[in-house]
């Protein structure tokens, strides 16, 4: 399915309805009858996020089913790889399930409780969850057979755009990233908001992000067959070119784009600076939240990322699972949670709480949900169209160093201190020892 | 007798926790530096490599050279801006006696100020779109507008120098007071009786008699900029590039982004390295200025 014909199904969704409907008020989640573990504390490092605040409101629900105690204790993004490693890595029981990001799994496997029994004799079908997002629960680097975990939250990029702007300037959604340039060019013209809101600067690998669908849109990739860097292949140059000319040649960027990070960039559309910014789909919440944006919900549209002609779009995507740790004495009550957890009506019946605004959804159901979709202006529809072409997250346990490598070499190159083809060359050089070590 | 072994039996505990705190790290870092050890593979220290962590940082790891680099650039300005401005204030501020007290409470409070707030805040006076620094530059500076600080390899690291010397420039003008105030009056005024003005009397006067304290002050600020972690974190993050990247900052990402415990180790033994150097010349002029 192209781009164009999402969108002309996704409107003609709305309309009709055709969707199915299912209702979240009753959990099917295969417990174990008798609550055998009633009575057991379960203890859950969480990484902060509305979403899992959400699921925590909704416990009394599951005690009640069991007379299992869940207790949450977040951590904010910054410091959960740092808590994560610490309690896995000293071998210590205190927490019995913990919250982990795919790329972060590869060196973190053997720290994990394979849960592939426990999935079979629950007979939960695995296939619920989209390709990309089971991936980064699975070990051997997203191929292996053991799953470590159930994925629990996870995100697609979209194009958020200013919707005001581009009907009083009667342009569309750009299907194709040279659209983008264009349109760009004319709200620049027209307005005085820049084009697209990009993120270059260093922080946490975010300027990578969009730099993917360059990549993988052109027909490259960071790893070649053999798991050599592949990065400054020809194709990867050109993806790499086209990115950073965006700001460099084009410049329908922000200046300050150069050192944005992604929340940056969301500032930008925000506070009525630039029209565009492509970015996970959970940030439109905030662009549309009168305490954070100065745009009413109706300014902001959003649509499938571009991508380049005859292509389809792509998403990196960026997915967490639940794991239950190895050393923990209290495994099987902690499945029973994630079971609960993991059934669709949970994750449903947070998408459609009204009290919340929350966008985040891995199960394929509930993405193609008819009251989730009109809620969400098609939003998951576009979602699950995007993660159906998506390359998944690099997962090897050298990446975060890759990772700093190619953030910092697509940083020069953007400060124009460096010329693409070099750059990568020597990033390239460079990722060899990395992945020799 | 007894009172002899009493004093050092008195002593022990405190030698302990000292021991303890301070030497155990010490030495089982220094172990660690000759042995591989990935954390995030293994809860316990790796084989024994030898000298190979130190012989890849400094013949086969171009990150690290840079950082160095970085380290150096960023010592050096960093130092002598300091140092030329609390020299400066404190001239200024050693005259106006009225505001002398005052002035010394509102220079505390940059001191005071967490280095990782100075940086965020550095950010927001930096940003294109809303920052005062870009305002004021376009008011002031016309042919500066539209730079971008932070994208600019020269412009980021004065931009971290000036955080730096902000936060510690205030501090070490009350020790170049202390200075000052420790210089014998008659001095001056002998001077002033002979004939010479206010530069000869600075010059061949005040600095010589002044030259422990800046020795001190500059020593002690080289510490503390080769150990400058913070402002670096929330400023630059090290950008862009890597043309921020110092030591410290290179060692905290080996070992807590890549979780490379062995080779953070050797790195940071580099960086003790040039901490060591610095001490000794720290304690050699404290024992100078203390002989005299």
């Amino acid at each position: 399915m192209q781009r164009r014909d999402l969108i002309a199904s996704s409107a003609a969704f709305a309309a009709a309805s055709s969707l199915p409907s299912v209702s979240w008020a009753q959990s099917k989640a295969p417990l174990k009858p008798g609550k055998p573990y009633a009575g057991t504390e379960l203890n859950l490092l969480s990484v902060v996020a509305p979403q899992f605040s959400a699921h925590e409101r909704k416990l009394a629900e599951f005690e009640v089913l069991t007379g299992i105690k869940v207790k949450y204790q977040y951590v904010p993004f910054a410091s959960t790889r740092e808590k994560l490693t610490a309690e896995l890595v000293a071998q210590s029981a205190q927490y019995d399930m913990l919250s982990v990001m795919d790329v972060w799994g590869p060196s973190l496997y053997n720290l994990f409780e394979p849960i592939n029994n426990q999935i079979a004799e629950k007979k939960i079908d695995m296939t619920r969850y989209a390709g990309p997002h089971l991936r980064a629960a699975r070990d051997g680097n997203g191929n292996g057979k053991n799953i470590l975990g159930m994925p629990i939250r996870g995100h697609v990029q979209l194009m958020f755009y200013r919707k005001d702007i581009f009907d009083k300037l009667n342009l569309k959604a750009p299907n194709t990233w040279d659209e983008m340039i264009d349109q760009g060019k004319i709200i620049q013209g027209k307005t005085d908001l820049s084009g697209v809101a990009m993120y270059y600067g260093k922080t946490a690998g975010q300027n990578l992000m969009i730099w993917f669908n360059y990549l993988w849109g052109r027909g490259g990739d960071l790893l070649d067959a053999k798991g050599q860097p592949a990065f400054n292949s020809p194709a990867a140059i050109a993806a790499t070119q086209d990115y950073v000319d965006l700001l460099l040649k084009h410049k329908i960027c922000p200046p300050g784009s150069a050192t944005f990070n992604e929340t940056d960039a969301v500032n930008s559309v925000a506070q009525g600076k630039s029209a565009m910014v492509p970015v996970w789909w959970w940030r439109y919440a905030g662009l549309t939240d009168a305490k954070t944006s100065t745009l009413k919900p109706e300014q902001v549209a959003y649509a499938p990322l571009p991508s380049f002609p005859g292509k389809e779009s792509t998403t990196y995507t960026n997915s967490w699972f639940y794991g239950i740790n190895k050393n923990s004495k209290k495994k099987e009550a902690a499945m029973e949670f994630l079971a609960w957890l993991g059934d669709p009506s949970v994750e449903l019946s947070v998408l459609l709480d009204r009290s919340l605004n929350e966008v985040v959804a891995v199960q394929t159901a509930n993405m193609l949900n008819q009251d989730v979709n009109v809620r969400f202006k098609a939003m998951h529809l576009f979602g699950a169209q995007a993660l159906r072409g998506a390359k998944g997250t690099p997962l090897f346990s050298q990446w975060p160093q890759v990772s700093d490598l190619l953030e910092a070499t697509i940083n020069d190159v953007v400060s124009g201190r460096a010329q693409v083809k070099p750059a990568m060359d020597e990033a390239a050089n460079r990722a060899r020892k990395i992945l020799r070590a | 007798m007894q009172e002899r072994w009493l004093k050092y039996a008195l002593l022990v505990p405190a030698l302990l926790v000292v021991l303890a705190m301070a030497g155990f790290p010490l030495v089982y870092s220094l172990l660690l530096s000759f042995r591989q050890w990935k954390l995030a593979q293994s809860p316990t220290p790796g084989e024994w490599v030898g000298s190979k962590n130190y012989v890849n940082l400094l013949t086969d790891d171009p990150e690290f050279i840079e950082s160095i680099q970085a380290t150096l650039i960023f010592v050096s300005a960093d130092v002598l801006v300091t140092v030329a401005f609390a020299l400066g204030f404190a001239l200024l501020l050693q005259r106006a006696v009225r505001i002398n007290s005052f002035a010394r409470v509102l220079l505390i409070l940059p001191f005071v100020m967490s280095p990782a707030l100075i940086g965020i805040s550095f950010r927001f006076f930096l940003n294109p779109e809303y920052g005062i620094v870009q305002y004021l530059i376009a008011e002031f500076l016309p042919a500066m507008q539209g730079k971008v600080w932070l994208a600019d390899r020269t412009l980021a690291m004065i931009a971290l120098v000036a955080s730096d010397v902000w936060h510690w420039a205030p501090y070490m003008t009350l020790v170049m007071l202390g200075g000052l105030a420790s210089i014998p009056k008659e001095t001056i005024e002998a001077s002033k009786i002979d004939g010479a003005n206010a530069w000869q009397t600075f010059r061949d006067v005040t600095l010589p008699q002044l030259l422990p304290v800046i020795g001190i002050v500059v020593v002690l600020k080289t510490v503390f900029a080769l150990k400058a972690f913070d402002t670096i974190y929330t400023l630059t993050n090290g950008g862009p590039g890597t043309s921020t990247q110092t030591l410290a900052y290179f060692v905290y990402q080996t070992a807590f982004s890549y979780y490379d415990m062995g080779y953070a180790a050797a790195a940071a033994y580099v960086l003790t390295a040039l901490l060591l150097v610095c001490s000794i010349f720290y304690a050699r002029l404290a024992l100078a200025k203390r002989r005299a």
